[in-house]
């Protein structure tokens, strides 16, 4: 990849980079495949936590029973990444390094409180997922550098995530608007939330407020309704045929009181 | 990876392969180009449709995402790999019994994928096909054949039966379904000749500019392979093409100016490697934009720019239907309805693009190609080629779907051009983009309508203006102008009638023919309408509809008496127990509080005239018999997935008396076919079939004079037959008068439709629960392709209700432009009315149209029950429904 002088590529599924190149999009110098190296390649739960591969199928992370009962809204993201047959392909990583504002795994990630492990020519480093995007479609990797592995953090007790994401038809779409929570209480007050907002801004939002909402709480209706209208103050969409920017707006807070009621269930059951 | 080229390995279908290639070359190109093996079909290139989908290892995977060097030392699947020793496998076997292909383009990809599934699951319930198949689209089947094709697998009982021998009547299996199963049949792009040279057109980023090309002397230094770069001088012929005389507006390549984005203004002309790598960017043509003429109110806005020279106002033409005196009669009415309705272009979005290749031999150029249309290609490429029609042969390939819009020109005039100058064969594929970019539209429409009803619930009078944006060429634009106003009235007897339309030039794609011409649109506002009607007289939409039905005896709005086969209240009678059931069972359901989920039931309903309008529209069809006895059809009616093939095979073998088994088919071949007109209008049942049943009885009446004589002794008349009985059908019309006043159908078809839906309101997303159609067909040829013609059509409805629209530069692919996927797509129930037509073969009308246009409406109407908004704009996409519940309050 340094060798290439910013002009390599990261192969990993290829679901978007074929399709760039088909377009004209990116003209590569180098296309390193990364589908073979192990660490890119494989979950180890470690920690507590998980340590994903960036190379990693959503096909194979929907499988990953224990992953799915931790993180059931990351998984259930990562396996909204277009249709079964593009999932056998794409992953979780490119999905992120694509760095398009309404991928699915952001949200979800962003809410679940990913730190990134990158390598790149000066070594290993850490990054929290929300700090990637710097614009659609770019990311703040230095050159040369290509993210390893996705940690997933070590999962409380009475906690729980969910994503949700609206769309037009049933599958394989880009969201309108995408929303990711994750929770954790003691008893039934709110001890910590996240909450990640997708295709309402140029990058995936982390919405610190809509959590400071939820904290402390015990999900009442006021403590939805602030959350809600903390959501749709973070947001800052663009107006296309997908859906205005009103509708948008107003979606960011209908997701967010839905995927935190599922994420409160679940931490119940947790 | 590398750029060397070592060979590849890997296994296909139980054989190791080595390939040399690239090692970011999809696997869908090496499997295609590489190993011959077609079946793997191309239909974005981008992961979106799915059509390429294989078993890598055993999983689904789309092979145009996947680079060849990752498929190194593993096991590809391919469909040709399914079928063992000439046996198709039982997934394959359930797909022919169930009728699960149509045009066949999108079956490889739904075969690997439920092979997946299966191999994981031998039990899946609907819900998992549902997911298993949701990456794959199809637009042909409405996928509910498919699914019951895959679940019966599961179920793991004997596949069904297999008829191949029934007549009129009988759901006798396709007869050409067995190469869309196994991979074999050739699709535009599935076969060439090795020495072809390949085509690409480079075309307008610029809704409207002026243009010239450079010097080209440096592409051709820069790019050795580049044989030649075609441009409008090299037209020889006129350039000019259309579907009428007085609508040859659209060149072939432009001359100085485009009028669309998408339009093509050279041809790049070599071998394939270097076609691929020429970017528009490298070709010296300078561009001058001009401010584009975008919407139809923008096209007749005073001053406009003149997109013709001969159209002073950019009015193509005007329709017009008139009778009686509808302002007086309104004036009387107990109730009046009114409204204003938009539509937006919608994108055919056949999964296989247009493709082709041609070559010269002699004094002729041969196209093989995809089309809907093979004597008017003839014609057509003939006029700009300067040739007479028998210089052009037109040889069709199986066609991965159409619904009109394989009815106009596309990669034909090209291919024909550069075979004829270079002497050499050549191919053109369009990529997706291009496709959807270059290609014809629904014609977006703006329609003010309003309609009267007296105190008793009969209609009164009918007013009807729409404007339909026709874009930048004549393309089929006069067909829906004049289509328009005769139906506008939808399917009731209305005394007091007024419908005008007009087509009009915009710097937007050319607006051609697509399943309805125009009448899906003019649906949409009728049905709403009646609705608002019977509200307004507190009657029930369904008995409001009833008591207004065309039937025996009614006179149209051109003044047409309808002498039979109007089945209108027979559909509706046999609704009427689920709209009951339906309505009382939504109602029930929001009295609940299902929090933000509101449910509604809606009914609509249509009439559709069968062939062209008030125009000569024949066909001819041969049957021959041999020595040997079997019977061979000569059918010029393309079967684009329809099942056209079926169903002149089934009319033919009831007339001869003998089974289907024993006729052969020859089709669309111009040297070798009589012209059976276009594959449009929903006329090859109806028009066609009566030329296959005509044909049949002529060599029936033969034979019959022929008495007991052996068929082996008998000289041969023509090569290879003893015998040849000839038809001809020309369904009776008449040219309609100033005021739109004549028989413009000799008969039509009627339908009913229900929509039940459930709204989340918090949302504004539309989920259809489930659609009841009643159709009237005349006579159900073959009841499992009708039933397969209602499910298409109902779910090319269903996109145009509520997510299909077309947006030239940004939705020119299959992730921004969105089609039904198999999980929009719900139950459907088919209830059949054979009200017989006394002219049609057997009884029979058309269906391929008919079964689109109550759909949009029905959702609509249910949208309304639902939650008491109407949405008057479609597609009815989630946040304009969301708008419109937050306007109306039911939103917060």
């Amino acid at each position: 990849m340094a060798a290439a002088n910013g002009a390599g590529r990261i192969l990993a599924g290829g679901t978007d980079l074929l399709v760039q190149m088909r377009a004209g999009v990116v003209a590569p110098g180098a296309i390193v495949d990364v589908k073979r190296i192990a660490e890119m390649t494989t979950i180890v739960e470690e920690l507590g936590g998980f340590r994903i591969g960036a190379a990693v199928s959503a096909a194979v992370i929907g499988e990953h029973e224990r992953l799915a009962q931790a993180w059931p809204g990351v998984v259930e993201a990562v396996n909204l990444i277009g249709s079964k047959q593009v999932q056998g392909r794409a992953s979780a990583g490119g999905n992120l390094c694509n760095a398009s504002p309404a991928a699915d795994s952001g949200p979800a990630l962003v809410a679940a409180g990913a730190m990134l492990t990158i390598q790149g020519p000066k070594g290993r480093r850490d990054l929290p997922v929300e700090k990637l995007h710097a614009g659609p479609g770019r990311t703040t990797l230095e050159p040369g550098e290509l993210i390893v592995s996705i940690v997933l953090p070590p999962r409380p007790a009475r906690s729980g995530d969910a994503y949700l994401r609206l769309i037009p038809r049933t599958e394989m779409d880009i969201a309108v608007v995408g929303c990711g929570v994750s929770l954790a209480f003691e008893g039934d007050v709110c001890t910590s939330a996240r909450v990640g907002l997708g295709a309402v801004a140029p990058t995936v939002l982390l919405v610190g407020d809509a959590a400071s909402a939820l904290i402390g709480s015990r999900l009442e209706p006021d403590a939805i309704a602030r959350a809600a209208a903390a959501c749709r103050a973070a947001c800052r969409p663009i107006d296309d045929k997908r859906g205005t920017i009103a509708y948008r707006t107003k979606i960011a807070g209908v997701l967010l009181a839905r995927a935190t009621a599922i994420a409160a269930q679940r931490a119940r059951s947790h | 990876m590398s750029a060397a080229t070592d060979k590849i390995a890997f296994n296909v279908n139980g054989r190791d392969v080595a390939v040399a290639a690239a090692p970011q070359t999809r696997l869908a190109d090496v499997l295609r180009e590489e190993l011959g093996l077609t079946g793997t079909k191309i239909g974005c290139n981008a992961g979106d449709c799915g059509a390429c989908t294989i078993r890598l290892d055993g999983a689904q995977v789309c092979a145009c995402l996947m680079p060849v060097a990752q498929a190194a030392g593993r096991r590809v699947e391919t469909v040709e790999g399914l079928a063992r020793d000439g046996r198709l496998s039982p997934l394959q076997q359930a797909f022919h019994a169930h009728g699960a292909a149509q045009c066949g383009i999108c079956t490889p990809g739904m075969l690997m994928a439920a092979e997946d599934l299966l191999a994981r699951d031998a039990a899946p319930d609907e819900a998992a096909v549902l997911d298993a198949l949701g990456g794959v689209l199809c637009r042909c089947t409405g996928y509910r054949k498919i699914v019951d094709a895959v679940l019966s697998v599961a179920a793991g009982a004997q596949p069904a039966p297999v008829d191949v021998d029934g007549g009129v009547g009988a759901r006798l299996a396709k007869v050409d379904a067995l190469p869309k199963l196994t991979g074999a049949e050739a699709y535009g792009a599935d076969a060439w000749p090795a020495d072809a040279l390949v085509l690409r057109a480079v075309r307008s980023p610029h809704a409207a500019a002026r243009f010239t090309v450079g010097d080209l002397a440096p592409l051709h230094a820069r790019f050795p392979g580049l044989v030649r770069v075609f441009s409008a001088a090299d037209v020889p012929g006129p350039n000019a093409f259309g579907i009428y005389p007085v609508g040859k507006d659209q060149p072939v390549l432009a001359d100085g100016e485009v009028r669309y984005r998408g339009e093509a203004v050279l041809a790049l002309v070599g071998d394939g490697a270097t076609i691929a790598a020429i970017r528009d960017e490298d070709v010296p043509v300078s561009w001058a934009p001009l401010d584009p003429i975008l919407g139809a109110a923008a096209g007749v806005a005073p001053g406009a720019r003149r997109l013709h020279a001969r159209l002073e106002d950019n009015v193509l033409v005007r329709g017009r239907v008139a009778r009686g005196d509808p302002d007086a009669a309104e004036s009387a009415a107990a109730a009046v309805a009114t409204g204003r309705f938009e539509t937006s272009f919608v994108e055919h979005a056949y999964i296989e693009p247009e493709a082709g290749w041609a070559r010269r031999v002699g004094d002729r150029v041969e196209i093989f190609v995809t089309t809907q249309t093979p004597y008017m290609d003839r014609d057509e490429v003939a006029h700009v080629m300067g040739l007479k029609p028998d210089q052009v042969r037109i040889i069709p390939s199986a066609v991965g779907g159409g619904f009109g819009g394989k009815l106009d020109l596309s990669v034909q005039p090209l291919i024909a051009i550069a075979a004829w100058h270079l002497k050499r064969p050549v191919r053109c594929v369009y990529t997706r983009p291009e496709s959807m970019a270059s290609s014809t539209k629904r014609h977006p429409a703006t329609i003010a309508a309003r309609f009267s009803a007296d105190r008793d619930g009969h209609l009164l009078s009918a007013v009807f203006e729409g404007d339909f944006n026709t874009g930048a060429y004549a393309s089929w634009g006069p067909t829906v102008a004049n289509r328009v106003p005769v139906h506008a009235t939808g399917p009731y007897a209305v005394p007091h009638v007024r419908a005008t339309t007009r087509a009009i030039h915009t710097n937007e794609p050319p607006s051609g023919a697509f399943r309805g011409f125009g009448v899906p649109q003019a649906a949409v506002a009728h049905e709403t309408l009646m609705d608002e009607l019977a509200a307004g007289l507190g009657i029930d939409p369904l008995e409001f509809r009833h008591r207004n039905a065309l039937r025996v005896g009614s006179v149209t709005a051109t003044g047409q008496r309808l002498e039979a086969s109007a089945g209108l209240q027979a559909c509706l009678d046999a609704l009427r127990p689920r709209w009951r059931d339906l309505r009382a069972a939504a109602e029930a359901f929001n009295k609940t509080g299902a929090g933000a989920l509101r449910r509604g039931v809606g009914v609509a309903c249509m009439w559709y005239g069968i062939g062209n309008t008030s125009m000569s529209n024949p066909s001819e069809m041969e049957i021959g018999v041999a020595r040997d006895g079997r019977f061979t059809l000569f059918s010029g009616a393309l079967d684009i997935g329809q099942g056209s093939n079926t169903i002149m095979t089934q009319i033919a073998a009831e007339a001869l008396g003998v089974p289907a088994s024993r006729i052969r088919l020859v089709t669309g071949d111009t040297d070798l076919t009589r012209d059976a007109g276009k594959t449009s209008a929903s006329r090859q049942t109806f028009v066609s079939g009566n030329a296959a049943r005509l044909a049949a009885e002529d060599l029936r009446a033969q034979l019959a004079r022929l008495g007991n004589t052996d068929l082996a002794a008998l000289p041969e008349i023509s090569p290879g037959f003893v015998a040849i009985g000839r038809g001809r059908f020309d369904p009776p019309t008449t040219a309609l008068d100033a005021e739109g006043q004549g028989v413009p159908y000799a008969t039509y078809g009627f339908a009913a439709q229900l929509a039940a839906i459930e709204v989340d309101t918090g949302l504004g997303t539309i989920k259809v629960l489930r659609i009841v159609a009643a159709h009237d067909v005349g006579r159900a040829v073959n009841p499992q392709q009708v039933e397969g013609q209602i499910h298409g059509g109902i779910a090319q409805g269903l996109g145009l209700a509520l997510m299909e629209e077309y947006v030239p530069g940004r939705t020119e692919n299959l992730h921004d432009y969105l089609i039904p996927t198999i999980g929009d797509i719900p139950p459907i129930e088919t209830l059949l009315i054979e009200d017989a037509e006394p002219l049609g073969p057997f009884g029979a009308k058309g269906i391929g149209e008919p079964a689109l246009i109550p759909t949009a409406p029905a959702i609509l109407n249910a949208l309304h029950h639902a939650t008491g908004v109407r949405v008057r704009r479609v597609p009815a996409t989630p946040d304009r429904v969301h708008a419109a519940l937050r306007e109306a309050g039911v939103a917060p």
